[in-house]
């Protein structure tokens, strides 16, 4: 097999392998801006500079040839080389600049260019703490500057698109943005204007970059000069935790992470996984921030006369449940379950109402067709509709639950809006005694006599099964009136948590919603009802779940997590249907 | 050195009226060496054209200096992509105008060489690329390129021997950068200049993904000569190495400026004082600019014996770039030229590498601030350490040709820079 | 101008399609058809390089990428004559400077502004090719006026006023003695 040598040290390659990316396969490092794994290769911002060369090899014997000192020969290459462009090809040497003084001075002279017109401006960038060009320059930057003439002056605070905005001043000409929107997203909405030290990125000047995934190139930025335009200024990465999930926003399950400060989230960004959406995400997945901390539904509510709710405490909505249901016969309910909820929920929820004599519960997928793309955007808005086929809920479309709505006395539904996306009408439940058990409030809510808050993706460990029948899960992110970050082994804890005092960690109480897992609700009130119905944790539901169901076997929230999520083998039914 | 240059019959721009129709340069043996190849495709294959060529060694004037005929060995064997010969007039080296003469004055024989160089290659499609600033010279060459299509030199079954080429005439828009090989491929392409990393070079992925060679008007303008008289008569005109006829522009302090066609390897101070007619107002050479901007400059007492070829030159502390020679008399203020240099390599990065996007303007902004009495000795030396930051470390040479200049200018110079700074505040022991 | 009142004529298009068969891309046509465009409206200001780029049917950030990066296209509107003044190496050497800041004089405004009159804008510009020449100016991207003196430059605006552009000159090789007397 092929080999090279990096550092002195000699490993074997295959095929077409470039140096940078074999370097940081091995988790070494070799520090770079314009290179990204998904995209070409410009090589233009000269930062993975490396010394390399090649050992000379007898042409006719095939023998590496020696010198006096019995070591091999080694033909240098008469430049610095680009690591991120260098193709291994067989006896190569390379000494990045851990070996190589010289390495090590190309890498600090680049860096000293990429700051001379930087404005530096560190202490109000919201990319600091996250930022390449700092962190390389503390590790392989100058000390100090001298540059003692003019800076270049750029546009600043530039209204990109409706999502990003842009320092030109800050940006190092890496051209990772215009190559997103060229080969990823392929808007082509921006490019490199201008020449020189005045280039920057831009628009054509009758367009903005409303690109529907335009907040990535504010990901791969490697300064702060493309920021969001909704997270500017709002917090600092360090104060922030950062926990694992899945996007909800539609049936992709695209991997994220959820940035949250004091059990607010306040960004989403995406979390590599090769096998769904690889670095990338779209624009409305990052606005789900919104619907985990506004317009939550905070502590059990019954309604009173017309639309007017009033909340009760835990007990009563417990208790209102119980005589609702004691009052009739399992015939008379209705379960709609929700290709929104995990499949824990629906499972749970499913289970419950059966064991007191219900049929299996409904859903109605939620699908706009022709509303996705070939890309990470799809018809389905929902994140677990393969979820509630693999647990064989009663999938039917709006007629059909109409005309269950009709024949039945109590609906009992697990959060869907089903109003708000026109599945049913407020009069179709009218006359019904409605149950929610919802995350949100919505028109259903508003049309329900009994309405139960239960947690959302954000505040639950659950998995979803997207549209391709990949299974994966989330991560609690925020705390509830009920968990505890210290207490909860699945929650993160940032620097504040870990180190802050209370004077320092400005965690209150009114950012964490008054709900309960949907489970957790059901074992109150099954403990009502004198049911044999007891969960302590989405785990436990789904080894059982994953011990009934063939498709799930051997699958657990453990392989789910080192493998990044489990593709089921389910029949790849399109999700298609209206 | 040559001795006889004054008996020197101009080949490449003979002196003969009108020799831009098609008619004059058909009567005077025009179109001949094409003839030659054509005609017998058994004697001239491919192979043997670009041999022939090769033994030549004609070499590149773009600045490079390379063999032309090994340039074009380089393109890999035909397959069933198109093939591409992109001939290089952008010219905007500054103290270069010598491709501009041949658009004008005798244009076949560029055209000639263009196609007996796509014939060698079995290039199919020829793209000529002119600067934007030469749009009347672009109408020239397009009114040539219109005749030899109806004489059946370009276009299907060209001479009726079974080839086809076609030849398409096209210019930029002002950008030096589009001179660079890979830069002019971008451009050609319709996009911003910005040259390409290499490997994979032109031979192997040139113009959109196809082999293409990319050579200089002149160098391919040398090519009907090789093939009429043969590599061995080629190899005797000009000095050992650096051979043929060249085109040398001569500007700046001189008598009489201009371009002139002698053989490579003149003598240097043939050239300034018996052939541009000497220094102006009769005063003493300070410095000569052997070959365009990026050549370092050389100190009159560097210029002693010094010839137009790439060994001498390179002996010499420079190099023979595109043999434009600016001249400069002894007045010559040489911090405000070399101000000016690095002014223009500023304005013309592209800006794709950092190197030379940030150190082309530090250059620039040092050297200003030195230029306005207002620089220390320290800038001198900051200036030395930005050129050796940017030399090698970007994917073209225009952070070479811009950082050349300021390093040799500031060394051989050197007086002249302190004398412009101010005053070290330290006192010296 | 309105972005509808924009079009090209048949003329035009006819011609931007003999440059599109140059090519075996729309896109390598874009330097081509943006001098089309400002040949035509004397710039190319973003509604003529939208323009262009609807032409083409390329992406209109393309064209304006291409437009920003090449010095020739005026991304504003100019006089009705752009005089290019050179000052680069050569003609630095050989006083591009004396002759800028004497048509700055003369014109009353700097380099890089437009006459109130609209009729002249001075551009300080590179090396055009023309330094056995210098000093030189270019005439709105067309003819080169070689060899300036003052008196030059001041008999150019003259005749430039009364509408007259200079005449292509050739520079004839000294060595060529037939051709010159040809010429002359």
């Amino acid at each position: 097999m092929p080999e090279v040598f990096i550092d002195n040290e000699r490993y074997e390659f295959e095929g077409d392998q470039m140096a940078l990316q074999f370097i940081l396969d091995l988790g070494m490092e070799v520090p770079f801006f314009c290179y990204h794994p998904s995209m070409s290769i410009p090589a233009n911002c000269r930062q993975c500079m490396v010394k390399a060369g090649q050992y000379i090899k007898d042409q006719e014997t095939g023998e590496y040839e020696l010198d006096d000192d019995g070591n091999r020969k080694i033909r240098w290459f008469p430049k610095m080389q680009t690591s991120c462009a260098l193709k291994l090809s067989d006896g190569m040497v390379i000494q990045t600049q851990e070996t190589s003084e010289e390495a090590e001075r190309a890498q600090k002279d680049t860096l000293e260019f990429l700051l001379i017109n930087h404005p530096l401006d560190c202490p109000i960038c919201d990319q600091a703490g996250e930022c390449p060009l700092q962190i390389q320059t503390y590790k392989y930057g100058p000390e100090g500057s001298r540059f003692e003439v003019k800076k270049v002056h750029k546009p600043k605070r530039v209204q990109l698109g409706p999502r990003v905005t842009l320092d030109a001043e800050r940006c190092i000409n890496c051209t990772r943005c215009v190559r997103f929107a060229d080969e990823i997203s392929g808007s082509k909405q921006l490019t490199i204007v201008s020449r020189g030290d005045k280039n920057y990125p831009m628009t054509a000047p009758s367009e903005t970059f409303d690109d529907p995934y335009s907040l990535n190139t504010v990901d791969i930025c490697p300064v702060g000069a493309l920021t969001s335009t909704d997270f500017r200024f709002k917090a600092r990465v360090w104060e922030m935790n950062q926990t694992p999930s899945i996007d909800i926003t539609n049936g992709k399950g695209c991997n994220i992470d959820l940035w949250t400060r004091d059990n607010e989230v306040l960004r989403i960004t995406p979390r590599h996984n090769s096998e769904v959406n690889d670095y990338w995400m779209p624009d409305e997945g990052r606005k789900a921030f919104e619907q985990f901390n506004n317009n939550r539904v905070s502590r059990p509510s019954v309604k009173l006369d017309g639309d007017n709710h009033s909340n009760t405490s835990w007990n009563n909505a417990i208790e209102t449940f119980a005589e609702a249901l004691e009052a009739h016969a399992p015939q008379e309910l209705l379960l709609i379950g929700s290709p929104h909820a995990s499949v824990e929920e629906n499972y749970a929820f499913n289970k419950f109402f059966n064991l007191l004599g219900a049929s299996t519960a409904k859903f109605i997928p939620h699908l706009i067709s022709g509303y996705g793309d070939d890309f990470l955007i799809t018809d389905d808005q929902a994140p677990n509709t393969n979820g509630c086929r693999l647990i064989s809920l009663e999938e039917t479309d709006s007629a059909g639950i109409k005309t269950a709505v009709a024949e039945a006395e109590v609906v009992i539904i697990l959060a869907d809006d089903l109003v708000g996306r026109e599945a049913l009408s407020a009069d179709d439940l009218s006359a019904k005694y409605t149950v929610s058990l919802a995350t949100n409030k919505t028109l259903t809510t508003r049309a329900s006599d009994l309405v139960i808050p239960i947690t959302c993706v954000a505040e639950h460990a659950a998995s979803y099964v997207n549209v391709d029948g990949r299974i994966q899960r989330s991560f609690p992110a925020k705390e509830t009136k009920y968990t505890n970050r210290r207490l909860n082994l699945e929650m993160s804890e940032g620097r504040l948590d870990r180190y802050g005092t209370n004077f320092d960690n400005w965690v209150k109480e009114e950012h964490k919603i008054d709900c309960l897992p949907a489970w957790e609700f059901l074992n109150h009130l099954a403990d009502r009802l004198g049911l044999e119905f007891q969960y302590d944790h989405s785990r436990t539901i789904f080894a059982e779940l994953s011990d009934q169901i063939e498709s799930l076997r051997g699958v657990t929230y453990e392989r789910m997590d080192d493998e990044q999520g489990v593709q089921l083998p389910i029949e790849q039914n399109e999700v298609t249907q209206a | 050195m040559i001795e006889d240059w004054k008996s020197y019959e101009p080949l490449l721009i003979p002196d003969i009226p009108n020799l831009h129709k098609i008619d004059v340069y058909e009567e005077n043996d025009g179109y001949s060496a094409l003839r030659t190849v054509l005609n017998d495709q058994e004697k001239w294959s491919r192979t043997d054209v670009t041999n022939e060529v090769k033994a030549a060694n004609i070499r590149g004037r773009g600045g490079a200096g390379f063999n032309a005929g090994l340039k074009w060995s380089f393109m890999p064997e035909p397959d069933d992509r198109p093939r591409y010969l992109a001939c290089n007039g952008d010219e905007s080296e500054p103290g270069t105008f010598k491709d501009r003469n041949i658009f004008e004055f005798n244009p076949h024989i560029f055209i000639e060489g263009a196609l007996i160089a796509a014939y060698a290659m079995s290039v199919d499609t020829i793209y000529v690329y002119i600067r934007g600033e030469y749009i009347d010279w672009v109408h020239i060459l397009e009114q040539a390129v219109e005749e030899a299509y109806d004489r059946g030199y370009l276009g299907k079954d060209i001479l009726g021997k079974g080839i086809d080429i076609d030849l398409h005439v096209t210019y930029g828009a002002g950008a030096y950068i589009c001179g660079e090989e890979t830069g002019m491929l971008e451009s050609l392409e319709g996009k911003r200049g910005y040259p390409r990393v290499k490997p994979p070079f032109p031979a192997q992925k040139g113009l959109w993904g196809n082999p293409t060679t990319i050579n200089n008007i002149e160098t391919l303008a040398n090519v009907p000569l090789v093939i009429n008289n043969g590599a061995e008569w080629y190899q005797s005109i000009g000095a050992e190495g650096h051979n043929g006829p060249v085109l040398y522009g001569i500007s700046g302090h001189v008598n009489k400026p201009g371009v002139y066609e002698y053989p490579a390897g003149m003598s240097v101070e043939d050239l300034i004082y018996e052939v541009a007619g000497g220094i102006r107002g009769g005063k003493k050479l300070k410095a000569l600019i052997p070959g365009g901007t990026s050549t370092p400059v050389l100190r009159a007492d560097q210029l002693e014996g010094v010839s137009m070829d790439s060994n001498s030159l390179r002996d010499a502390g420079s190099m023979m770039g595109t043999a434009g020679m600016v001249v400069m008399d002894e007045d010559t203020d040489m911090v405000d030229l070399l101000w000016r240099i690095s002014h223009f390599f500023h304005h013309e990065s592209c800006g794709q590498c950092t190197p030379c996007r940030e150190g082309t303007g530090w250059l620039e902004k040092v050297l200003l601030k030195i230029k306005n009495g207002e620089g220390e000795i320290k800038d001198l030396d900051l200036l030395l350490d930005v050129t050796t930051q940017m030399e090698g470390r970007t994917i073209c040479a225009l952070a070479d040709a811009a950082a050349w200049p300021v390093r040799h200018t500031i060394n051989r110079f050197r007086d002249e820079f302190e004398a412009r700074c101010k005053k070290s505040v330290h006192a010296v022991a | 101008m309105a972005e509808q009142e924009l079009a090209f004529t048949q003329e035009e298009l006819d011609e931007i399609e003999r440059i599109k068969a140059k090519f075996p891309t729309d896109k390598a046509a874009t330097l081509r058809v943006l001098w089309v465009a400002q040949n035509k409206y004397g710039h190319v200001k973003p509604e003529v390089q939208n323009l262009v780029a609807d032409t083409l049917e390329v992406p209109r950030s393309h064209v304006h990428g291409v437009a920003s990066f090449y010095t020739q296209y005026y991304k504003e509107e100019m006089g009705k004559f752009v005089l290019d003044v050179c000052t680069c190496l050569s003609c630095q050497l050989c006083g591009g400077y004396e002759i800028l800041h004497h048509l700055e004089d003369e014109l009353g405004i700097k380099a890089g502004e437009t006459t109130d009159d609209g009729l002249f804008s001075i551009q300080e510009v590179e090396c055009l090719g023309a330094c056995g020449y210098a000093p030189m100016l270019q005439v709105t991207n067309g003819v080169y006026a070689n060899n300036l003196t003052k008196e030059k430059v001041d008999k150019l605006i003259e005749n430039l006023r009364n509408g007259n552009l200079p005449e292509f000159e050739s520079m004839v090789m000294r060595q060529n003695e037939k051709r010159k007397k040809a010429v002359s």
